[in-house]
């Protein structure tokens, strides 16, 4: 139980490509999985170590985050003592740019980090898909007297260009490397435990020094002073740079050792509640290498596809390789493939719509074809 | 503070006619349709019709029902004011109190809940039927004859009639005399076990049945023909709905296939009469490369690679290659080895079938007495194991031939 530990997520990286999925919504609350936003990995991970003080670091966009996450009771973390804080930008200035980095994110949230009671502070962003046990990575921490764990990744492999590193040197400090063009050592994956303490004095020094990066502007020259040991997390992790990205890794979630080791029993993730029916599957359908959530009516083909709640696919009608959000009705007749379908989008009957693998198609929320 | 109405949920029935599936469990427990058990058909009635206070009168095997009502939040029945509350039998000083004696009793020993609402109309209902059923429309019926109970009657056929307790009424729908299970019956106005009274008058009653040592303190042997003997104005509710009492195997398997009806009365995807229910925390289902699914409920966390067809297929349900699973219910949990085969039969939690284990036999779908398996929780069953149809198999009793 993580009780000395304090979790602040930040909700909106905004490096990153999505096209349609992030015009209204932020980084973290992009659908995943056929039942999952990705906040959802990050407030489990949490929610399952016991840490029971979570803040959602929250810019533009916001609307729909909130909508998911509510009083965080899903996860356990509506709380009379702590729970989930919601922190929209508080002492930034009106008409200031959005946050260049994540301690400009702190930096705006004036005294947040300085008054926090834990004597631990994790600070993740809210877009990886991955089921981490924290406790083990706090007791790495505690073990090694690092200054900062980053948790690193062997197996994932993100885009360069879009992802830190961290590169053990042969006299015992770490490099750090900062969006290279190609993969060195270790794969960071943007989720740090450091003390209270750390943080708050890094927070007053970038705040004077004009610093936002913590990566650019702490880590990388501070690297000879600051002991960086980073945890490397073995299991499945994926983050979601590009559109091709989202698609791709996206359908990895159909391998068996996949969801075996995102979906555990000891450590569940837990999503917004909605009591959905089980999923029909009607005689005349086909269904196969698919993921699909409850609450659907299947009457056609589907393959090779990723089937979010409440979707509806019509007589006659074929789905290959696609992902239907929330909502989707594929009407009678229609034949799609590499389409990935926002919330609520229609394809009335006979639709005939195909895209290809390196460019799936995102159909926006609500659209109508 | 004051509600007008509050329901009381009959929940404390053990069920026996379904052994292997309530030896442990409290019948309103036990998982119905995929994602439900008994007791969410009452309890989403209760919150679709606006009833907001709701007592689960719990007695035989508890544990695991008052686990999964918890705090009544999937039901959104965790108020401040009123909510869900589970009520078991308690004792009093000098140890007076006991088991809830009968289902008037148990809502005897009640009184001071109800009364913390002052309420006008008092609910009491069956925790194990499955129906979906506005209880505002039976309330309606209440007041408009300024009646002191009015009772929901379900149109049987005459020979049905004889398995029911019958009410006789008048041409104004008023009742003048109660059956139980009539050898003639003079009605086909059957009771669904849903009750609506006016509580000044149940509480009244339910004080003098009490106060009767020869009473067997039951709604149907009592308070209702005590009501009807001093006179009192008593309605029926014709209700024309979707109505089963899933007291027996082969009615809740009924009960399983008919709510496989997308468009049935009991449709689960009916937006206007929303089912709620505590979901498991699993993630979707996955659909493999040999699997062929058809008229079937698949639900969270299932991996299915094994045809499956006309079924309910519960949460956490692994099917393998080759298997095949027909006209069956499998409760959460269960898992099906490749190559085995599962017919007319209800597996309940967490039971195993090993690899090439053949269940029941194939039966006459509508043929009411057809013989349907059934194998209890936990229970694993040996790969090419037989068991028979009709077999019930629960750990006492190990089943499956070689």
């Amino acid at each position: 139980m993580l009780t000395n530990l304090h979790a602040i997520i930040f909700t909106n990286q905004k490096s990153y490509n999505l096209g349609e999925l992030t015009d209204f919504r932020s980084m973290s609350s992009v659908p995943y999985g056929g039942r999952y936003r990705l906040i959802d990995f990050m407030l489990s991970n949490c929610a399952n170590a016991g840490v029971s003080n979570v803040a959602l670091v929250l810019q533009e966009n916001y609307q729909s985050l909130l909508d998911h996450v509510e009083s965080g009771k899903d996860w356990d973390l509506a709380r009379k003592k702590g729970g989930l804080r919601l922190l929209p930008p508080f002492s930034q200035k009106a008409g200031a740019r959005d946050p260049r980095g994540r301690m400009e994110s702190l930096i705006n949230l004036g005294n947040y980090v300085h008054e926090i009671k834990q004597d631990y502070v994790l600070l993740a962003d809210g877009d990886l898909v991955a089921n981490i046990d924290l406790e083990k990575v706090f007791a790495a921490h505690i073990e090694s007297g690092a200054d900062v764990t980053p948790i690193v990744s062997t197996s994932y492999h993100g885009q360069p260009l879009a992802t830190n590193y961290f590169v053990p040197m042969e006299d015992g400090t770490m490099d750090v490397l900062h969006n290279p063009d190609d993969a060195q050592g270790y794969e960071a994956l943007n989720v740090y435990i450091m003390s209270k303490q750390f943080l708050s004095d890094t927070v007053k020094y970038c705040k004077s020094h004009n610093l936002y990066s913590l990566v650019n502007h702490v880590l990388l020259p501070r690297r000879n002073e600051i002991k960086i040991v980073p945890y490397i997390f073995e299991g499945y992790a994926a983050r979601f740079t590009s559109v091709s990205d989202y698609f791709k890794d996206s359908m990895e979630i159909m391998k068996k050792e996949v969801i075996a080791d995102l979906f555990t029993i000891e450590r569940p993730v837990f999503s917004k509640d909605r009591t959905d029916a089980s999923t029909y599957y009607a005689p005349t359908s086909s269904v196969k290498n698919s993921v699909v959530a409850d609450g659907c009516i299947i009457e056609g083909t589907v393959e090779n596809s990723i089937i979010f709640r409440n979707v509806k696919i019509g007589k006659g009608a074929v789905v290959k390789n696609c992902i239907l959000m929330k909502d989707t009705e594929v009407g009678e007749n229609s034949i799609i493939s590499f389409i990935i379908a926002d919330k609520g989008s229609t394809m009335t009957p006979n639709t005939s719509l195909a895209a290809s693998k390196l460019y799936p198609l995102i159909l926006a929320k609500n659209s109508t074809i | 503070m004051k509600k007008e109405s509050v329901a009381m949920l009959l929940a404390g029935g053990q069920g026996s006619r379904l052994y292997a599936l309530t030896q442990n469990v409290a019948k309103p427990a036990v998982p119905f349709g995929g994602k439900y058990r008994i007791i969410d058909f009452p309890l989403s009635n209760c919150v679709n019709s606006g009833v907001d206070t709701v007592g689960v009168l719990t007695q035989y095997q508890p544990l695991e029902l008052n686990v999964y009502l918890g705090n009544g939040e999937p039901w959104d029945l965790d108020r401040a004011n009123g909510g869900l509350h589970s009520l078991a039998p308690y004792t009093l000083a000098g140890e007076q109190g006991s088991w809830y004696k009968g289902t008037a009793n148990a809502i005897y020993q009640n009184i001071g809940f109800i009364d913390q609402y002052d309420p006008e109309y008092v609910f009491v209902l069956s925790g194990d039927n499955i129906s979906k059923m506005d209880y505002r429309e039976m309330l309606k019926v209440h007041k408009a004859n300024n009646a002191a109970a009015t009772i929901s009657v379900l149109t049987v056929t005459m020979d049905e009639a004889k398995r029911f307790g019958i009410m006789n009424v008048r041409d104004d729908d008023s009742i003048y005399e109660f059956e139980e299970k009539p050898a003639q019956p003079k009605s086909n106005l059957a009771s669904m076990g849903v009750y609506c009274f006016t509580w000044s008058k149940l509480r009244k009653y339910l004080i003098e049945d009490e106060a009767d040592p020869t009473s067997s303190n039951d709604f149907g042997k009592n308070i209702i023909p005590n009501m009807l003997n001093a006179g009192e104005t008593m309605m029926v509710y014709r209700f024309d709905g979707y109505w089963k009492d899933v007291g027996t195997i082969n009615s809740l398997w009924d009960a399983n296939m008919d709510i496989l009806d997308p468009n049935g009365d009991l449709s689960v995807f009916d937006k206007e009469w929303p089912l709620w229910a505590r979901n498991p925390i699993r993630p979707p289902h996955t659909i493999r490369e040999h699997a062929k699914v058809q008229h079937s409920f698949i639900s969270s966390g299932c991996d299915i690679d094994g045809d499956v067809f006309n079924s309910i297929i519960s949460d956490s349900v692994t099917i393998g290659a080759g298997a095949t699973v027909k006209c069956s219910v499998l409760m959460p949990g269960v898992t099906v080895a490749p190559g085995a085969v599962v017919e007319y039969a209800i597996l309940a939690e967490e039971v195993t079938i090993g690899a090439g284990a053949h269940i029941g036999s194939e039966q006459v779908y509508d043929d009411p007495n057809k013989k349907v398996a059934v194998i209890g929780k936990g229970i694993s069953i040996a790969p090419g194991a037989v068991v028979e149809a009709g077999a019930m198999i629960y750990p006492e009793k190990k089943g499956g031939d070689k």
